[in-house]
């Protein structure tokens, strides 16, 4: 089954993840919260589909560009 | 208490009834006399920088202290605060290296798990940047405010909190600028202002301001602009190095765009060193001559003015109560809070300096 990846736009820290593994997901919801520079950034799901894998914990560091969750595609 | 609900990007905030928790063991609520409208608000309001929704926008204020937390010692009931979105835990690498604009620890906001500060309904309100200002009330953590005289007015206190900490902070302490040295601040909004002034206070020869604006140079140049360029001449960076025989010391851009931020780089002598203060919107990229680096020009970021705000406010307080920090020249216009939708707009066209919301009493 065809897969796409949600990227951080931004170096921060995982806030919050406000989904969980096997939930549909769509273009725009929002997937986690993350942290940087006491901004609280949404991260965005590009596509539509079911959430296969979530790479990061809440805590966590990440960097701009890191993959942060695997979709499988509808 | 009421407050400027932002709900969906590009529309304008509603006046709405907020529940505001307790203060917390370490947390204060203050009641803010003044808030002003800066342009970071705006980047957030259009999208240019994400943000949860919904969210109350405003982080540059100063009010009074309503009620502290059980550990509070700082301040007490009644005391003048300016706030600042520089909360710092004290005690990570950064506070300690004496970096605290860079602190970046979860402690000063509450966890996912407890009741957030803010709500309506039961439904989280995502506090802004910590502060949340265009509000009645702010619940804050005891590391985001400073304790100030009390002559000093709150309308030119509120603008300490944001644009006069960014601005004088990235001339003393991000770029470290000289007596004498020779400087340009592109953008006079606010921010480029209160660098502009700072060049000035820190014993620059010549402070160039560029902007696209007549009365904004003419403002530049009351708070201590010692020549203007209007940008709109398409030509602003070979102005400033003829007028200048070959650069500046130091540049800052106080706009936050990808070109003007080239720009700061193109307008420096060798040795020279541009400060970036605008918010580029994520996902720009800027780009530079390589061969510069030869020339040991140099570029970096400045966040909140690289500030130690509980050190740095009371100084700009006493700047301005002594006539060396031109305050009121930088307020155009004091609003009411159902008017802040008005004032975000009006910064689009950067024909206005700050509009400083006064809250009813
Ligand atoms: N780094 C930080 O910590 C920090 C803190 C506060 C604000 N900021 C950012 O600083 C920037 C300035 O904020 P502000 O509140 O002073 O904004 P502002 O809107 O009040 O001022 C911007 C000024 O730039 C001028 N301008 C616009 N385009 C121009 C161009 N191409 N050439 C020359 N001049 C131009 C406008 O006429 C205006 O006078 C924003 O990006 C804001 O988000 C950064
Ligand atoms: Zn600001
Ligand atoms: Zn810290």
């Amino acid at each position: 089954m065809a897969t796409a990846r949600i990227k951080s736009e931004i170096t921060g820290t995982v806030w919050k993840v406000l989904l969980a593994e096997g939930d549909a997901i769509q273009v725009e919801s929002e997937l986690m919260i993350l942290e940087s520079m006491k901004m609280e950034i949404p991260v965005e799901s590009t596509v539509s589909g079911r959430i296969q894998t979530i790479l990061v914990a809440p805590g966590d560091a990440v960097d701009e560009d890191q993959d942060l969750a695997i979709i499988e595609l509808d | 208490m009421k407050a400027a609900v932002l709900r969906e990007q590009n529309q304008p905030m509603e006046i709405e009834e907020v529940q505001i928790s307790k203060p917390g063991p370490r947390e204060v609520l203050v009641r803010p006399i003044a808030a002003g409208v800066c342009h970071s608000d705006l980047h957030f309001l259009d999208g240019s920088y994400p943000y949860m929704l919904p969210t109350i926008l405003g982080h540059e204020s100063a009010g009074v202290v309503e009620e502290v937390g059980k550990d509070v010692t700082y301040v007490k009931k009644g005391d003048h605060v300016i706030t600042c979105l520089s909360a710092f835990c004290g005690h990570c690498n950064k506070c300690l290296t004496g970096h605290l604009s860079l602190c970046q620890s979860p402690e000063v906001s509450r966890p996912p798990e407890v009741e957030s500060r803010l709500s309506i309904g039961g439904e989280t309100v995502h506090q802004f940047l910590n502060l949340s200002s265009f509000a009645e009330l702010m619940l804050i953590h005891e590391h985001a405010l400073v304790k100030v005289r009390e002559d000093m007015p709150m309308d030119r206190a509120a603008l300490i909190g944001c644009s006069t900490t960014t601005g004088v902070g990235a001339v003393f302490h991000t770029a470290g600028v000289e007596p004498g040295s020779i400087v340009a601040v592109i953008g006079c909004g606010g921010v480029g202002l209160a660098a502009i002034n700072g060049a000035a206070i820190a014993g620059a020869s010549m402070v160039i301001a560029v902007d696209m604006v007549d009365s904004k140079l003419e403002l530049a140049k009351a708070v201590g602009a010692t020549h203007t360029i209007n940008a709109r001449s398409g030509n602003a960076v070979g102005e400033v190095l003829e007028l200048t025989k070959g650069g500046c010391d130091y540049t800052f851009e106080a706009i936050g765009l990808k070109a003007t931020a080239e720009q700061a780089f193109q307008m420096l002598c060798s040795g020279g060193t541009a400060t970036i203060i605008g918010m580029i919107p994520v996902g720009t990229m800027v780009e530079l001559h390589g061969v510069d680096f030869l020339m040991e020009k140099k570029i970096q970021g400045s966040n909140m003015g690289s500030n130690r705000f509980r050190i740095d406010m009371p100084r700009f307080v006493d700047f301005y109560l002594n006539g060396k920090l031109h305050l009121d020249q930088m307020i155009s216009k004091h609003i009411k809070l159902a008017d802040v939708n008005t004032a975000l707009h009006a910064l689009k066209s950067g024909e206005e300096a700050r509009h400083v919301i006064m809250f009813d009493q």
